[in-house]
């Protein structure tokens, strides 16, 4: 099994918490927390992570601004992001991915099967 | 008379002359006494010969003086004796003799009288015609005409009594018009009985017999005793009488009348002319001048008949229509009575309400629809819709308006700005209004201001939306958590903690399931979702939804099977795929082990619900062989969180929103949805969605 870098940016405590746990029990991954768009992205330029999870709904950045912000950025512009979000109807999702997101995993999620979910989305073996 | 005595037959002769002519002649002396007359002449001047002669001549005759200057023929004023001046004719033949002269004299005033009595009755005659014809021509009342006809027959005859006898139809009569003297009774109004006129005479008079009596004792007259009687109560002496016939054919054709009169005469009643001071003998031009009067007052009858039913059809008919404009009016006033409700009602509606002609006019609108468009009555009525709205509003409108047209009632949505100044969510809806043959005379819109309930829903919707995202989150950190303790990586539990861990690990489950159900209807309802909606193959729903369902109907031990099908339906796929899986879900969880759930799509007509639905349509079903559904619960299903037992939903992990979801999407595709159910032997679900026609080139391949 390889290791991946994952970095979540959500500003939700548990969120953060849950999906550490997860990850690490389910893949034994990394996972580097961000509680901002700002700080995701100086994250994201540092540690090249393997994927980004990104929380749409965030207060002041929100993640369709910070994802812009990721694309724009030469850096950080090719690694792959995945939208974590609670809104999540099929035109919605759509609308997402014209964004340039690779998916979207919608609230409630189980961290428990998160690893297994982004390894299907980006096509990694577990 | 010299020559006479030459021969004695010669003065035989002339002495025979002499007496016998009709001509008087007088012999009178130079100083004009009379000196011989002949019998003629005694006529004449109405005196005896012995009186006459040796009398003075300008006794009789306005003699001049000097009438020796006379011319020997002429006309001369005569004095008849103790009686009127006379004219004579005259010859004179002066001095015959000696010292006498002859003067023949005849008699004028019987041919004068004779030739002026005719003109005067020819006269008459003309008079009383003209008389009456003109007052029947001039009125048409009968009552005027019969005392027209009685006065002047009274006057021209000089009768005593004129009176008209009316028969009726019982044999009876009675004068109705009299003219008589004021010495004598009147008559008028008596009734008489029908032996005074027996059937008999009757028959007579309707053959047109006139009967002229000079005196009523004479047995010349031919009276029965009683009638004398009668006359003499009368004081009558003398009597015409002549029958008043009216041709009536449109009413006695039944009457037969041999001679006579003709056969649809009828004795109307009689013209009677009484004398009472005298006898009197009745000329025929008497007799003719009453018979022809009686006819003229026949055909006055017949008229005056035919204007009486003409009259009486008026008067039907003008009865009739008062009653008609009585009923008219009533009507009337019922129907401003109910307008004028009817636009109080409008009025005081805060809705729009206005009737727009199949030109597009303004036919009527309610005060409402001032206020909100600030438009006086004058700016609305009449106008095209173009004119009230605007050409930009008109655009949006006219293909709604064009729906309403077609006969098809319809209703949208706008927002537009009002006179407040305030932009107005408005639901208008247009009904056609149709007149025979199904033609659109021009549609009613009514137009209600939806603001409110629009701003209620926009809250709603906002509220569902942030509880359920918000809800997201902490479900999300609850979920895992729960399920990472599971994992047992973090520590091991009692077997009583591992079931109390599964019961809130369940429970989290479901209410995940929830939240997301309870959003999806709001999206759904509030109209957000835009359904994708492309060709289907039915047979390709049903096989996927099978396989979805596959693990959970192995769980509970129910075979899935699908009836093939070759439809193609025009759907959102995601939605029917949701809508297909929910219901077997349902079925699955509802169903015994080891029992089946048939899928299904057919063309067939469904045996009920769907009568505004053509073949077109085709319809899905989903049948279980479950505890089935009570006939008062077949509907309220379909409502949010209505589940048949209340515990369904927590003994099979429902929410309650599944079937509303169901509706919704169906229902979002033109469809419909309905369940038929039997209890204890299980439910059939049922939607419909559009066929889409393929081409035969298409089947084919």
């Amino acid at each position: 099994m390889t290791n991946k870098n994952i970095l979540l940016i959500d500003d939700e405590e548990t969120i953060q918490e849950v999906v550490q746990v997860g990850i690490a029990i389910e893949a034994g991954w990394q996972v580097a927390i961000a509680s901002s768009g700002r700080e995701g992205i100086n994250l994201a330029k540092d540690r090249q992570p393997d994927v980004i999870l990104l929380d749409v709904m965030m207060p002041n950045m929100d993640g369709i601004d910070t994802l812009s912000q990721l694309k724009s950025n030469e850096k950080t512009n090719t690694i792959p992001v995945i939208f974590l979000t609670a809104k999540a109807q099929a035109e919605e999702k759509k609308q997402f991915q014209n964004l340039g997101v690779v998916d979207v995993i919608t609230k409630p999620f189980n961290s428990m099967t998160l690893a297994s979910q982004i390894a299907k989305i980006l096509g990694w073996e577990l | 008379m010299a020559g006479a005595k030459k021969s004695p037959t010669k003065k035989l002769f002339y002495e025979a002359v002499f007496k016998h002519s009709l001509e008087a002649i007088v012999i009178f002396d130079r100083q004009g006494f009379i000196v011989e007359v002949n019998p003629a002449a005694v006529k004449l001047f109405g005196i005896g010969k012995k009186k006459l002669v040796g009398k003075a001549i300008d006794d009789f005759l306005q003699f001049p003086s000097d009438w020796q200057q006379l011319p020997e023929q002429g006309e001369i004023k005569f004095k008849r004796f103790e009686d009127e001046i006379q004219t004579v004719e005259y010859s004179l033949v002066g001095d015959l003799l000696p010292h006498h002269n002859l003067l023949v004299l005849r008699d004028l005033s019987d041919v004068r009288l004779n030739a002026v009595a005719q003109l005067n009755l020819h006269h008459q005659r003309v008079e009383l015609f003209s008389e009456v014809t003109l007052k029947i021509r001039q009125s048409l009342q009968l009552g005027e005409i019969l005392e027209t006809a009685v006065t002047e027959v009274q006057r021209i005859l000089q009768a005593d009594r004129v009176l008209i006898y009316q028969v009726f139809a019982n044999g009876t009569g009675m004068p109705i018009e009299e003219a008589v003297l004021p010495q004598f009774e009147p008559i008028l109004g008596v009734k008489f009985p029908e032996e005074v006129f027996p059937e008999d005479y009757r028959q007579l008079y309707r053959r047109g017999r006139v009967k002229a009596i000079a005196d009523v004792h004479s047995p010349d007259a031919g009276l029965a005793e009683c009638l004398i009687e009668f006359m003499d109560e009368w004081k009558v002496k003398a009597k015409l009488v002549v029958p008043i016939l009216q041709n009536f054919k449109s009413i006695d054709t039944d009457e037969n009348c041999p001679g006579g009169g003709s056969p649809s005469d009828r004795l109307w009643g009689l013209l009677i002319a009484h004398q009472c001071r005298k006898t009197r003998r009745w000329t025929d031009f008497e007799q003719e001048l009453m018979q022809q009067l009686a006819d003229q007052i026949g055909i006055a009858l017949s008229q005056g008949e035919l204007l009486e039913n003409l009259e009486g059809v008026v008067a039907e008919r003008t009865a009739e229509l008062r009653q008609e404009i009585s009923e008219r009016t009533k009507a009337e006033a019922a129907l401003r009575h109910s307008e004028e409700q009817l636009r109080l009602i409008a009025n005081g509606l805060p809705v729009l309400i206005a009737y727009v002609d199949r030109h597009q006019h303004y036919r009527f609108n309610n005060q409402a629809y001032q206020t909100w468009l600030g438009l006086s009555p004058s700016e609305i009525y009449d106008r095209h819709l173009f004119e009230v709205h605007g050409t930009a509003e008109y655009e949006h409108i006219c293909q709604y308006v064009a729906t309403v047209l077609r006969g098809e009632t319809v209703t949208y949505e706008r927002d537009l700005l009002l006179q407040d100044g305030c932009v107005h969510s408005l639901s208008v809806t247009y009904i056609p209004h149709l007149q025979e043959e199904n033609k659109v005379q021009g549609f009613f819109a009514l137009t209600s201001d939806i603001s409110d309930r629009k701003a209620i829903e926009r809250m709603k919707d906002e509220f569902i939306s942030v509880v359920s995202h918000e809800l997201r989150t902490p479900l999300t950190s609850i979920h895992s958590s729960l399920k990472i303790l599971a994992t047992g990586r973090l520590g091991s539990l009692s077997s009583q903690g591992e079931r109390m861990l599964k019961i809130a690990d369940e429970q989290t489950e479901r209410l995940v399931h929830l939240v997301n159900n309870v959003l999806d209807l709001q999206r759904i309802q509030s109209g957000k979702i835009t359904m994708n909606k492309q060709a289907c193959q039915a047979q390709e729903l049903m096989v996927e939804t099978v396989q979805a369902m596959k693990t959970l109907a192995q769980e509970q031990k129910i075979q899935l099977s699908v009836k093939a099908s070759n439809f193609v339906v025009w759907a959102d796929r995601d939605y029917i795929l949701q809508t297909l899986t929910n219901l077997v879900s349902n079925a699955i969880k509802f169903s015994p082990p080891h029992s089946t759930v048939t899928l299904s799509a057919t063309k067939q007509k469904p045996k009920s619900r769907l009568k505004q639905q053509s073949s077109s349509y085709i319809t899905f079903a989903v049948r279980d062989r479950g505890q089935g559904i009570p006939q008062a619960e077949l509907e309220t299903i379909f409502e949010r969180f209505q589940q048949v037992d209340s515990s369904d939903s927590r003994k099979k992990g429902g929410t309650g929103l599944g079937l509303a979801i169901c509706r919704q999407i169906v229902e979002g595709h033109g469809g419909r949805i309905w369940t038929e159910s039997c209890l204890e032997r299980g439910s059939t679900f049922y939607f419909t969605l559009p066929e889409l026609i393929q081409l035969k080139s298409d089947r084919h391949d």
